[in-house]
């Protein structure tokens, strides 16, 4: 237990460093309610009155983007972890500690998701509820596997993250790197438009991305659009994307360290 | 306590030190004469391309995964504690890095803080205190949690005079209770007081390497005696002084006391002349850099 003491430190610190901006998450939760408003009249105003399209409902749009919205708002990761530390050199300092950097890394988002779940999305997810109303999860036991499956989708959300961060070492800049990252996440994962209106070949490519891994695939558990067995797979899936990512950002990881002790900071 | 072996890395080029356990080595020389590359070599931030360096026969990156502290690396201009933690916040994040027991590093703390002056910003974010402040604080956090062996780039570069006293009486007192401390300042007054060995570096290799004694023997051996004497000039012609100064009754030498001492030179001029006042000096380190 002790060697955990650290990263239980770190994650105490954010949880607790967050709770001192009041009005920052006040706002935060207001620009999450707002998000999920504006996309709740969109999508209103495309399905005109149809009660249906291509066999999705509205209500199963509005609980697609107010889960993935919410999860997204929980999800944190500092996509500026490792540039920052990099460029104002304090990653030596790290590096001189008995610690995981990586593991800091972890720690201090969990910290943060921790919060913004209790703080961001549980406040978010009432009024929404109260004024949209979403679909109930298909059973408890659907509900629990949902719970799993989200929490492979933060795994997948950070694997990607770590990974491109990692650029940090060659690249002066990363900003242009980690926006297009973004945006790959924010258009592909289906939180903004979800996946079932996209072209079929689109997702027939999207099936091999790790994009439908984040936030799609613990929505269509939540919603029981799959079966006992297509969760179990989805959610391997989602288990090998999250190892395959992590093991191509860990080499990065190493090789830029590696640059670091031979050409010096 | 660290052993550098025909290091090559950046402008060392063939570099071998040895540095036994409780000695504190200065390091000396030039800018960009690979000072602060020796002791990121030491501490593992960077790695030899040819020849090796060893802490306790280990490659130094080696111990960051004992639980026991070995290493503890200052360097000026890298952040030490997180900006946006008070002074207090940052050190609890080292005692649970290192895993301290509370009683023990609290106790340390309290000391450290106490005799480098800054308990009276303990609660401010480290973003807010001053250069000097923040030094203070992030030389305490180094020396809290208790290596042994410490490495100091420019240690006195934010210091005042007290803060500068406080960090040698420190030094000096842990040294004799073994610490190994390298310390690199372009501040000789400073690092001067506080080492018992100094490393001259001179195109990437140790020019010298010794007790200061002997550095300055082979450095600046000039030592200067000034008389004042109270009869007639004494004649000292035949022996090996650099030069001379007379202003009055006053008569200054300078000589190489490698080749001359002090007591030769007194018993020729009594020989000859009344002396009333008599005054040696050796060259202070700080005048030979």
């Amino acid at each position: 237990m002790m060697k955990f003491a650290p990263y239980f430190a770190y994650a105490k610190k954010c949880f607790l460093g967050r709770s001192a901006y009041r009005f920052d998450h006040l706002m935060n939760i207001m620009s999450t309610c707002l998000q999920i408003f504006i996309f709740w009249g969109i999508y209103r105003a495309l399905y005109g009155g149809n009660t249906e399209v291509d066999g999705i409902t509205l209500p199963m749009v509005a609980t697609n983007f107010v889960l993935s919205m919410g999860l997204g708002a929980v999800f944190s990761v500092n996509d500026y972890f490792f540039p920052d530390k990099i460029h104002d050199g304090s990653i030596a300092t790290e590096l001189l500690r008995p610690i995981s950097v990586p593991g800091r890394m972890i720690a201090e988002n969990a910290g943060n998701a921790l919060f913004n779940l209790i703080f961001r999305f549980a406040p978010a997810l009432i009024l929404v509820v109260l004024t949209i109303g979403i679909s109930a999860p298909a059973g408890l036991g659907m509900f629990t596997v949902f719970l799993l499956s989200a929490m492979l989708g933060y795994g997948v959300l950070w694997v990607i993250s770590f990974t491109v961060q990692m650029a940090a070492f060659w690249f002066v800049n990363v900003w242009s790197i980690t926006t297009i990252k973004n945006v790959f996440v924010n258009v592909l994962s289906g939180s903004m438009i979800p996946l079932w209106f996209m072209p079929e070949w689109m997702v027939g490519v999207l099936r091999f991305t790790p994009f439908s891994s984040i936030y799609f695939t613990p929505v269509q558990i939540y919603l029981g659009q799959l079966t006992w067995q297509e969760a179990g797979l989805k959610c391997a899936v989602q288990a090998v994307w999250i190892l395959l990512i992590y093991l191509a950002g860990d080499f990065l990881w190493k090789k830029g360290q590696k640059k670091l002790v031979v050409q010096g900071g | 306590m660290v052993d550098f072996f025909n290091v090559r890395k950046f402008t060392l080029d063939g570099l071998s030190l040895h540095i036994p356990a409780g000695e504190r080595v200065g390091l000396l020389g030039g800018p960009g004469c690979g000072k602060t590359t020796l002791l990121k070599l030491a501490c593992g931030l960077l790695v030899p391309e040819d020849g090796s360096v060893q802490v306790l026969g280990m490659a130094p990156s080696d111990w960051r995964k004992d639980s026991q502290p070995v290493i503890s690396a200052y360097f000026t201009g890298l952040p030490l504690l997180d900006r946006n933690d008070t002074v207090r916040q940052g050190f609890e994040l080292v005692r649970c890095i290192y895993h301290i027991p509370k009683k023990k590093f609290w106790e340390e703390y309290r000391v450290l803080s106490k005799r480098l002056d800054f308990t009276a910003f303990e609660h401010e974010a480290v973003k807010e205190l001053s250069l000097g402040q923040r030094v203070r604080a992030e030389l305490s956090a180094v020396l809290a949690v208790r290596p042994r062996l410490l490495l100091l780039d420019e240690p006195n570069a934010g210091l005042d005079e007290n803060g500068k006293a406080a960090l040698c009486e420190i030094l000096s007192e842990r040294g004799r209770r073994g610490l190994t401390v390298v310390t690199a300042s372009s501040d000789m007054v400073g690092i001067a007081k506080l080492c018992t060995r100094f490393a001259l570096l001179k195109d990437g290799k140790a020019a010298f390497y010794g007790s200061g004694e002997r550095l300055r023997s082979q450095f600046v051996p000039v030592d200067e005696m000034t008389i004042v004497f109270g009869g007639e000039l004494p004649d000292f012609g035949d022996l090996p002084v650099v030069r001379y100064k007379i202003e009055g009754n006053r008569l200054t030498l300078f000589y190489n006391s490698n080749h001359v001492t002090a007591a030769e030179i007194l018993k020729r001029v009594l020989t000859q002349t009344e002396v009333l006042e008599v005054k040696v000096q050796k060259p202070t380190l700080e005048s030979m850099v």
